[in-house]
């Protein structure tokens, strides 16, 4: 029964009617004991004045008690000691009573104030700790940042009826406000102060002026960074702080955790896609070419014999023949692009000399390039250089494959690299009309041509495909026209950190010199 | 050569039909499979001396096929793969595939592969000759001297190493790791940049023209192969 009233909510808040209540209680004390004021039982009346200030201290709290305790004591002299209905003493000891009784009921009632203190204050602790759980509990639960929002504006509402707003960061860094739902009458938000709260991981206190309370910004801090900001309008008078950082604590865990998963699901669509991609890729890629092999290998067969063809039919079988290898190279092409244009591109790359690719690329066009001779220059002193030998190949292949098809036949093929600083450059130049000079951009495009409709074959893919793999090597690429006649693409590959070799001692054993 | 059985493994009918013709008129006699497990069984009944493998069988992986072939016999391997598997071919020379050639390919490389890969299989006698010659280039084992139009070459320990895997391997894709687990012994792992560098030593001091080699080639994103 006592722990219920010390633990009930203050319900004589306003301070006139919890002294009204000293001095009603006082009041109605002397009143009830008044009929038998003639049996001069003073011991038992001090028992029941004293009982009155400690109801008063229960319900009113301290001030109340001290009102209560002198009143008594007036009106235990004034009604109750002879001489009554007057303030002197007749007996000496009587005032030794007064004194003792004055003492025991202001110590009886600070106590007890004191005890009916604490006894709330530990309620109201339990009572935000419960919530605290709870609201733990519902942000485990939370699979979007506006649930948390939610959570974390009906626990403050609930607790304090104090509004919040939950800040964190859009995908381009921007700090935006989530949900809002329980703003209310939150002041305008200090820009200047929401970002040091972000940069920051102590919280920071906005004494506004006009009517409202303080707006504390709490930094959501995570493990890696921060996650946010927790905006709330509190006016409480006792110190929130751990509280706060216990909330903060909470808050940010929660939104960390839905970053998490949002990165992880991310990478999980983003491989399933790349798996699909890639197996789309390839079974057209089987499909596409298994009859271009057939046709490719057929008409071959018909060309070697036996029996020997006749002329003409030899040279139908040769043209077959070589069309399907174009038909097939083309559909190369269009599937590098469809690999290169339909997401990240993957990188195999690796530290390697750049003369071993071009070598490589020279050899697999072989009598495409008949006609052309080559020269290659300062490929010898390269360092090496991190790429992706196979796309880097096609480069190549596809720089070589236009010079020569762009080029009057017997014009040779110069490939010349050039050291920078963070750079190589490599400029494939060869002869011929050179690119239209206001096209030199445009020639990159998908379904490019330097020249609109001529009689070379070819479809426009080549020069996309190129700057396609040296864009995602962190190269660039660039055409011109030699001021000496002729066409020059040159790209750049940077030059990173090579690993380091360490130079073997010289020599061959058994060495006859 | 002539008479010699070829299994082919290949689930294209129009492709079977073009290279068993080619194989025909080149004295061979052809066995065709479909699957990767009849080629298996095939395989175990008639014991070619060559098999053609193509990579993309409808039942699996052309590694797989190549590793259980391996367990039992060490004829010859020729892989037949689209140009995109760049990838995929490494995973099945190292499972102890001999070759590959990339579709398209013309029945001159078909055959020019098919050849070398019989000899080789018939013993090595490039490997076991003390002078190997390509080029200007002459080497000879018993004294461990290489020269170049008659001019003793300079090499060291491990471009000599590297020369002597290449020879013996002659004709044969040779993959990274293959090379570098031959050359450098197990250490050598990751260290793949060596090699290059190491190919490059050779093809400047062995080579007329390094940036175009007739010798020492590139299969890029595999490994490299000697022509002799």
């Amino acid at each position: 029964m006592l722990s219920s009233i010390l633990l009930s909510e203050d319900p004589l808040s306003p301070p006139w009617r919890r002294y009204g209540l000293a001095v009603l209680g006082c009041g109605a004390v002397a009143a009830a004991l008044w009929p038998f004021s003639d049996q001069r039982d003073l011991p038992n009346t001090v028992m029941c004045f004293l009982l009155a200030v400690v109801a008063v201290a229960v319900w009113a709290g301290r001030g109340p008690a001290v009102l209560a305790s002198v009143l008594s004591v007036a009106l235990f002299d004034f009604l109750f000691v002879p001489p009554r209905f007057s303030f002197e003493v007749s007996h000496a000891p009587h005032v030794f009573t007064f004194v003792v009784m004055l003492t025991v009921s202001l110590i009886v009632g600070q106590l007890t104030a004191g005890l009916r203190t604490q006894a709330r204050d530990a309620a109201r602790r339990e009572r935000v700790a419960l919530g605290l759980y709870g609201l733990a509990r519902e942000l485990a639960g939370a699979v979007a940042v506006g649930q948390v929002d939610e959570c974390v504006g009906r626990f403050l509402w609930a607790q304090w009826r104090a509004p919040c707003l939950l800040v964190l960061p859009a995908a381009d860094g921007v700090l935006v406000p989530v949900g809002g739902g329980f703003a209310g009458a939150m002041p305008a938000l200090d820009d200047d102060l929401l970002r040091q709260a972000y940069a920051g991981s102590e919280p920071l206190t906005a004494v506004s002026g006009a009517g409202s309370g303080p707006v504390h910004y709490l930094p959501l801090v995570g493990a890696t960074r921060n996650r946010g900001v927790l905006v709330l309008a509190l006016d409480e008078g006792e110190d929130l702080g751990p509280l706060l950082a216990a909330l903060a604590a909470l808050v940010s865990t929660a939104v960390e955790r839905l970053h998490f998963v949002e990165v992880a699901q991310a990478a999980q669509l983003e491989a399933v896609s790349e798996r699909l991609r890639s197996s789309i890729l390839s079974a057209l890629s089987h499909d596409v070419r298994t009859p271009l092999t057939a046709l490719y290998g057929l008409a071959d067969s018909l060309l070697l014999g036996p029996p020997p063809l006749p002329a003409g039919a030899q040279d139908i079988a040769r043209a077959l023949r070589d069309q399907a290898l174009r038909l097939s190279g083309m559909v190369g092409k269009l599937l590098d692009m469809a690999r290169l244009r339909t997401g990240p591109v993957s990188l195999r790359k690796e530290w390697q000399p750049v003369e071993e690719v071009v070598g490589a690329s020279l050899k697999l066009l072989g009598s495409a390039l008949e006609g052309h001779p080559v020269r290659v220059t300062g490929l010898a002193h390269l360092p090496l250089l991190e790429f992706d030998a196979v796309l880097i190949e096609r480069v190549f292949c596809n720089l070589f494959e236009n010079a020569a098809k762009y080029s009057p036949p017997g014009a040779p093929i110069i490939l010349a690299a050039t050291l920078g600083p963070a750079l190589v450059e490599l400029r494939v130049m060869s002869g011929g009309s050179g690119f239209p000079p206001d096209r030199l951009q445009e020639v990159f495009g998908l379904f490019e041509r330097g020249q609109a409709e001529t009689a070379v074959f070819g479809m426009g893919i080549g020069l996309a495909i190129c700057r396609a793999i040296v864009e995602a090597h962190g190269g660039s690429i660039r055409a011109f026209n030699l001021p000496e006649g002729g066409a020059c693409v040159a790209f750049s590959l940077p030059l990173g950190n090579p690993p380091l070799i360490e130079s073997e001692a010289l020599l061959l054993e058994g060495e006859g010199e | 050569m002539t008479n010699a059985m070829v299994l082919l493994v290949e689930d294209e009918r129009e492709i079977r039909r073009f290279v068993r013709h080619a194989l025909e008129q080149e004295g061979l006699r052809v066995l065709e499979a479909e699957t990767r497990r009849e080629g298996l069984l095939e395989a175990g009944r008639c014991q070619p001396a060559l098999v053609i493998l193509d990579l993309g069988l409808p039942d699996g992986d052309g590694a797989k096929f190549v590793e259980d072939f391996r367990t039992w016999s060490s004829a010859p391997v020729l892989v037949l793969s689209a140009r995109s598997g760049e990838y995929d071919k490494i995973g099945v020379l190292d499972a102890g595939a001999d070759d590959y050639l990339t579709k398209p390919f013309s029945i001159g490389e078909l055959l020019a592969r098919v050849r070398a890969l019989l000899r080789r299989g018939r013993g090595r006698p490039d490997a076991e000759a003390v002078r190997v010659s390509f080029g200007e280039v002459e080497v000879d084992f018993s004294v461990r001297q290489v020269t170049r139009g008659g001019e003793a070459v300079r090499l060291t320990p491990l471009e000599y190493r590297l020369l002597a895997v290449l020879l013996a391997n002659a004709g044969k894709v040779m993959t990274h790791r293959q090379l570098l687990r031959e050359v450098w012994g197990q250490a050598g792992g990751d260290n793949s940049h060596y090699l290059r560098i190491y190919v490059g030593h050779l093809r400047h001091k062995l080579e007329d023209d390094p940036a175009q080699p007739r010798h020492f080639l590139t299969e890029t994103g595999v490994g490299y192969r000697f022509h002799l």
